[in-house]
Formats: C-alpha cells, sequence, structure tokens
C-alpha cells in the first residue's frame, strides 16, 4: 500500500475519531458561531460608523441652513467661523469590518469649527470606559486570540490518548512510519482548523463586501500562517512524549503566554520605554495661551500671528476693542504653542507602534493582531494619517476664511458652497502587513523544524 | 535451515537493570514458541526487542532474515502482536477497529470478510456491531485475535494473549493456534499459564533473570514435568 494511499486511510480513521467524539464537535460549532458572531458585530459596527459619517454632511447643511437664517443677508467671516461647525471624517475600508482595530478607542470623525485645532482634536465624545475595556469582538478577534483554543482543544492529546488508553502498542505494531501517523493525525486537525477559518474568512469577506484584490489571499496566508504556528507548537509538545494533561497545561499555558502575558508586558514595556505628552497636558496648556491672549496687548499678539502669516501684515491696524481677526490670531497662536507638544505626541504614538512591530516577533498574537489591522487600514499609523489630515483641513479652512477677515469681506451665502471640504479613507499599511507575514512564515519554520527535530531525536515509545 | 524468528546474542540493559543477558533462539516457521518464566525474567523485553519498540544493547534480532533495528517498518509486516490487554478505540465498533488495524497493515476487507474474521476469533455479529467501550476484556482480546489473523502475518508474538479470556474461550484460542500453526505460522508466546503452553506449545523455553536456562519440546515432557521443571528454575 502506498504511502499517499496509507495517509488517506488515515485521515479517513480521524474523521471516525472526530466524529464520535462528540465534545470536540460541539466546540467547533461553539467556534463557528463564535466566528460569526465576530463577523456579525464587526460589519455591525462598521455599518453604525459609516451611518453615521453619513449624517455629519446633513448636520453641516442643517448648520449653513441655520445661519443662513441668522444671518439673512452677509456677515462677519468671523461669526461665521465661530458659529458654523463641519466635520473631518476618517471613512472605514470594507476590511475594516473583519478587524476593527483602534476604530473604537479613536474618534472616527473630528468636529471642527475655526477656533484653535488642537483641543477640537482631541475633544472626542465619551465612550463607555468598560465597553472600551472588554474591546472588540471582531473575526479578526476570534481568529487570533480563540482559534488557538481550538487547535489546542484538537490537539492536546494527539498521541498521548492513544498512549494512555494502551493503544499505541497494537498501533506501532503496524508496518505504519509513527511520523506518518502523527502527520495524518495533524494534518486533519489542520484540515477541520484551516476549514473554519477560512469559511469564516469567507463568510466575513462576503458579508463586509471587501474587494477581490491581493489583500483576500494575504488575509488567508496570514490566517493559515498563523494556525500552522500554533500546530507546529501542538508538534514540539507532542514531540516530548508527555501525559495529556502535561500538554494541555503547556499548550494552555503558552497560550496566556503569548496571548495575555507578553503582549501585557510589552504594553507597559512599550510605554515606558516611549514616553508619550499626555494629550491633557497639551490641551490646558493650548487653553491657558488662548486664555492669555484676551490680557496680552494686540499689537504683540498680532506681530506674533504675522511672522506666521506675513501676507496679513499690511492689514489695518486694530483699534476696537474686539474684532474676530485678532481673536482667530490668538487661537491660532494656542496651536502655534502647542506645535512641539503635538509633535511630540504623534511622534511618540508612532515611535510606540513601530517598537512594538519590532518586538511583535516575542508573540505571534500580537504580530498576527498589527499585522491583520494593518491590512485592513484600523492600526495606528492610520489613525494618525488621519488626524494629519485634518489638520490640513483646519489649515485649509484658515486659509479659506482668512482672506475674509483680514481683508474684511462680508461672507455671503454663496461662500459657504465654496468652503474646502474634508474626507479620507483607511488605506491598508500593506508594509506592515508584509513585515508581519514575514516573521510570522519565519516563526512557524523554526517551531515546525523544532518539533520535526524533537521527533527525529526520541522515538515514539509505544508506553 | 531458515529461521522465521532469530536472536543472535541478544542484549538489553535498562538504566540500573540488566533486562537480556545474551538470547540466542531460533524459531522456525510453524513453531509454537512459548516463554514461561516469572514476572522481570526478560520475556516482554525479548518480545517488544522483536517488536522493535525497544533497541538492543547489544546483539541482533531477525525477522524472516531481516535485522530489526535495520528496517523496523519492515518486519512489521511479518509480524502481528497480540499484547496482555488489548485495548482498542472505545468509540468504534469491533468491524470498525478491526477494518482500520487492518487497513495500517494493508489489507482492506469488505464487511462479510472483516465478520468472519471476528466470528473465526470467537465474537458474535451482534458484538461486532457494538462499539468496543461496551467490551468484556475477553471480547477485546477477541478482537486483537482477530486483528492479527487478518493480517496474514508470518509470526504471532503473544504477550500472556489468554489472559482475561475464560475457559471456552481460552480453548478456541488454543485451537486457533494450532490451526495457524499448522498452516506454517511462528508463534512466539509469553505466558505464565505452563498448561496451556504443553497445549499449544511445540518448544517451551524457561527464561530467568533475563536468561533462557532451559528448552525443551513439549512433546518431551507431560504437564506435571513441565510444571516441575519450571517450579525447579524458580525456586533455586
Amino acid at each position: 500500500m502506498s504511502q499517499l494511499t496509507l495517509f488517506r486511510l488515515l485521515l479517513t480513521y480521524e474523521w471516525w475519531h472526530f466524529r464520535a467524539a462528540r465534545g470536540l464537535v460541539l466546540l467547533t460549532g461553539l467556534l463557528l458561531a463564535t466566528g460569526l458572531y465576530g463577523i456579525y458585530y464587526g460589519t455591525t459596527e462598521i455599518e453604525r460608523q459609516r451611518q453615521h459619517l453619513a449624517t455629519l454632511p446633513e448636520l453641516t447643511h442643517h448648520n449653513v441652513a441655520e445661519l443662513q437664517q441668522k444671518f439673512p443677508d452677509s456677515a462677519d467671516a468671523g461669526e461665521i467661523g465661530y458659529y458654523h461647525t463641519t466635520y473631518a471624517a476618517h471613512h472605514p475600508d470594507a476590511w475594516a469590518a473583519l478587524s476593527l482595530g483602534q476604530r473604537d478607542v479613536n474618534p472616527y470623525y473630528v468636529k471642527l469649527r475655526l477656533l484653535g485645532l488642537q483641543a477640537q482634536l482631541y475633544a472626542t465624545d465619551n465612550v463607555n470606559p468598560v465597553k472600551s475595556l472588554s474591546g472588540n469582538f471582531d473575526l479578526a478577534f476570534v481568529l487570533v486570540y480563540l482559534l488557538p483554543l481550538l487547535i489546542i482543544a484538537l490537539s492536546f492529546n494527539l498521541l498521548s490518548s492513544e498512549r494512555e488508553q494502551g493503544l499505541l502498542p497494537l498501533l506501532l505494531a503496524q508496518p505504519v512510519r509513527p511520523a506518518l501517523l502523527v502527520g495524518a493525525k495533524l494534518a486533519f486537525r489542520m484540515g477541520v482548523v484551516l476549514g473554519l477559518a477560512w469559511l469564516l474568512s469567507a463568510i466575513g469577506m462576503g458579508w463586509a463586501g471587501v474587494p477581490l484584490d491581493g489583500r483576500v489571499l494575504l488575509w488567508l496566508v496570514f490566517v493559515t500562517a498563523y494556525a500552522l504556528f500554533w500546530f507546529g507548537a501542538v508538534l514540539v509538545v507532542t514531540a516530548l512524549q508527555r501525559s495529556s494533561a502535561v500538554n494541555a497545561v503547556a499548550l494552555v499555558g503558552t497560550w496566556l503566554l503569548l496571548v495575555v502575558l507578553i503582549p501585557g508586558l510589552l504594553n507597559l514595556g512599550v510605554a515606558a520605554a516611549r514616553p508619550v505628552p499626555q494629550g491633557l497636558a497639551l490641551t490646558i496648556k493650548q487653553r491657558e495661551e488662548i486664555h492669555a491672549g484676551w490680557d496680552r496687548p494686540k499689537a504683540q499678539t498680532m506681530n506674533r500671528f504675522f511672522a506666521h502669516y506675513p501676507q496679513w501684515r499690511d492689514t489695518a491696524t486694530i483699534r476696537e476693542r474686539f474684532v474676530w481677526r485678532w481673536y482667530y490670531a490668538f487661537q491660532h497662536l494656542g496651536d502655534v504653542s502647542v506645535e512641539p507638544l503635538a509633535a511630540a505626541y504623534a511622534r511618540g504614538l508612532q515611535q510606540r507602534f513601530v517598537l512594538v512591530e519590532q518586538l511583535n516577533v516575542l508573540s505571534p498574537a500580537i504580530n498576527a493582531q498589527t499585522s491583520l489591522n494593518a491590512l485592513a487600514g484600523t492600526d495606528l499609523p492610520t489613525h494618525l494619517q488621519f488626524q494629519s489630515s485634518a489638520r490640513a483641513y483646519h489649515d485649509s479652512l484658515r486659509a479659506y476664511y482668512y482672506p475674509f477677515l483680514f481683508r474684511q469681506v462680508p461672507f455671503t451665502h454663496a461662500d459657504y458652497a465654496r468652503e474646502p471640504t474634508h474626507s479620507f479613507t483607511s488605506q491598508p499599511e500593506l508594509p506592515t502587513a508584509y513585515r508581519g507575514l514575514g516573521k510570522l512564515l519565519l516563526t512557524v519554520a523554526g517551531t515546525f523544524a523544532l518539533g520535526l527535530v524533537l521527533m527525529r531525536r526520541r522515538a515514539i515509545s509505544p508506553r | 535451515m531458515n529461521y522465521i524468528l532469530e536472536a543472535r546474542e541478544l542484549r538489553k540493559e535498562y538504566p540500573g537493570r540488566l533486562a537480556l543477558r545474551g538470547l540466542n533462539l531460533q524459531i522456525a516457521p510453524g513453531e509454537v514458541f512459548c516463554l514461561l518464566g516469572q514476572n522481570g525474567a526478560g520475556k516482554s523485553t525479548t518480545i517488544n526487542l522483536f517488536l522493535g519498540f525497544v533497541a538492543p544493547t547489544s546483539g541482533a534480532a531477525f525477522v524472516n532474515g531481516v535485522e530489526v533495528a535495520a528496517q523496523p517498518l519492515k518486519i512489521k509486516e511479518y509480524l502481528a502482536y497480540i499484547p496482555e490487554q488489548v485495548m482498542l478505540y472505545p468509540h468504534l465498533t469491533g468491524l470498525e477497529n478491526l477494518s482500520l488495524f487492518s487497513s495500517l497493515a494493508g489489507f482492506q476487507y469488505k464487511e462479510p470478510e472483516l465478520q468472519a474474521y471476528l466470528a473465526r476469533a470467537g465474537l458474535s455479529t451482534e458484538a461486532a456491531r457494538r462499539r468496543v467501550g461496551t467490551y468484556s476484556k475477553g471480547m477485546r482480546q477477541k478482537v486483537g485475535i482477530a486483528i492479527a489473523v487478518a493480517k496474514h502475518a508470518k509470526v504471532l508474538l503473544l504477550d500472556e494473549p489468554t489472559s482475561g479470556l475464560d475457559p471456552k474461550a481460552s480453548n478456541e484460542f488454543s485451537e486457533l493456534l494450532r490451526q495457524l500453526s499448522a498452516e506454517g505460522t511462528a508463534v512466539l508466546m509469553a505466558t505464565h499459564d505452563i498448561f496451556r503452553a504443553k497445549e499449544v506449545g511445540t518448544r517451551v523455553g524457561i527464561m530467568r533473570e533475563g536468561k533462557l536456562v532451559d528448552v525443551r519440546p513439549t512433546a518431551a515432557l507431560n504437564a506435571h514435568e513441565l510444571e516441575q521443571l519450571y517450579l525447579t528454575y524458580m525456586h533455586d
């Protein structure tokens, strides 16, 4: 009988064993149900965000209508800049439904007026902190955190159950390579787990309506490699030929280490190694600077402002008690005063991300989560890009309104329509995802190599 | 003469214990060789060495002229093994277990053939369709025998095979061994059962502290003489 025929037979018998083990069938079904819930959760959350984002232009139009009613003819642009609200919106990529990443903790839109930017950038809606603590239950969560538990449940007694049941002597007395036995057992379990992971991925992709591009393959390869890593860990533990109980403890311990402990420690370590200025400190400093603007001599404020905008230096000297251009000048200077802090904040977050990416080789779970978020455009760099685009948008609003303010041109109803608009849609961070995949493949190769070496060094004992 | 089983100066040492001290043994096709001896005498170690389950410290074991240590997979094509406690997959039926182990041995039988092997081993059709988890030790032993017979092995290695079988089943087993022996199958059986050894064996070997201390043809001894011989070696 050829080895291939024998392998096929062994797979058939593994199916018999699997079918008979009701608990495992139930567990597999449970993971399928959990995965479907994850898909539902992710797509519902993204749909909720989309619907919310879709209402923003309507809110702006409503605001404009109110202002047009309040100022029937024309108005001072300063009044409009003060009362008019507009939005910088962060539209999700379709993939975001499968891996929500930071879209729940970071704001996906920013409400803007012509005032100082920084405080507006960090003034987000209140979210339930308990909900933030529990995190996302999306498909990526199911695949990265729960799928390994199914692999462990299916495989912790890969050969030890036969040994403990006294079956190994009879099995090993047959002309079958022990490696083929182990290989078939692993292959069957891989078939079940990968079949489930691919099925969930396909359903998730269909449900989320992702475009059929290279990212489909990248996602599937990543999920496959991640599952293979855990099967590699199973192979290593199996090769040590300990009891089922020891195997279970070793594998669950590995899961705890890689999925819970290392990520937690890494979080603390990275926060200590790359300190970031507090967003609150930045807001307070900006507010103090703005409030101090009321008490400073107007000439001093304007001269500092003109250093940044020399094109308005020749505009009329301010003699009035209050004019909008002076008001916006010290609002602007409030932002300028915290620019180094804001830059340090963004730089610090980016550095943290880079450090986590460098160290994620310590935990395939972090690597998988980082990479899937990058693939879905829901990671920190994407959020920083959105913030950067929001800053640019606010700059464009200033550039639009300042000529009205400094040339003292009335703001007419027609000028609302000419106001700049903002749109930002997440883009995947493919280089991050590819780097993650490269590291994961190396980890998989290393784990399997270790397992195979251990298997070769120690023949399978029948007792 | 061509021997189907042969041990040449076979020695096995475990840490702190010498299990087998230079065993020399030859068994011809159709011969039923019974190894007698106390627990720890080296009977099971001898069987494990022929199965390739343990590696010899020195010397060599051969099955059908093939050295076990050199080709451990090849020799398993010639061997069938029935341990003292036949353990099977409890969630599969007797038929399914037989199908599984026969397939691994390279034989794919249809259900009537599987039923016939189980019936030959003494298992009823009704029992064959039940899950092995409901079986008694004796019933499992019968499935083990069916697995061995269905393999059409040149050699049977039996480690206390009748342990757990009722007298009727033991007699049926002895009859089966005689049939297989007549068909040319060699048998190496480790046992404590002197009378069974006398009944089915063509030769008996007495092991003590890892050495084969005496070998006699059973035809030259009656049961009483064999018992006396055994007790003599055990008490020296």
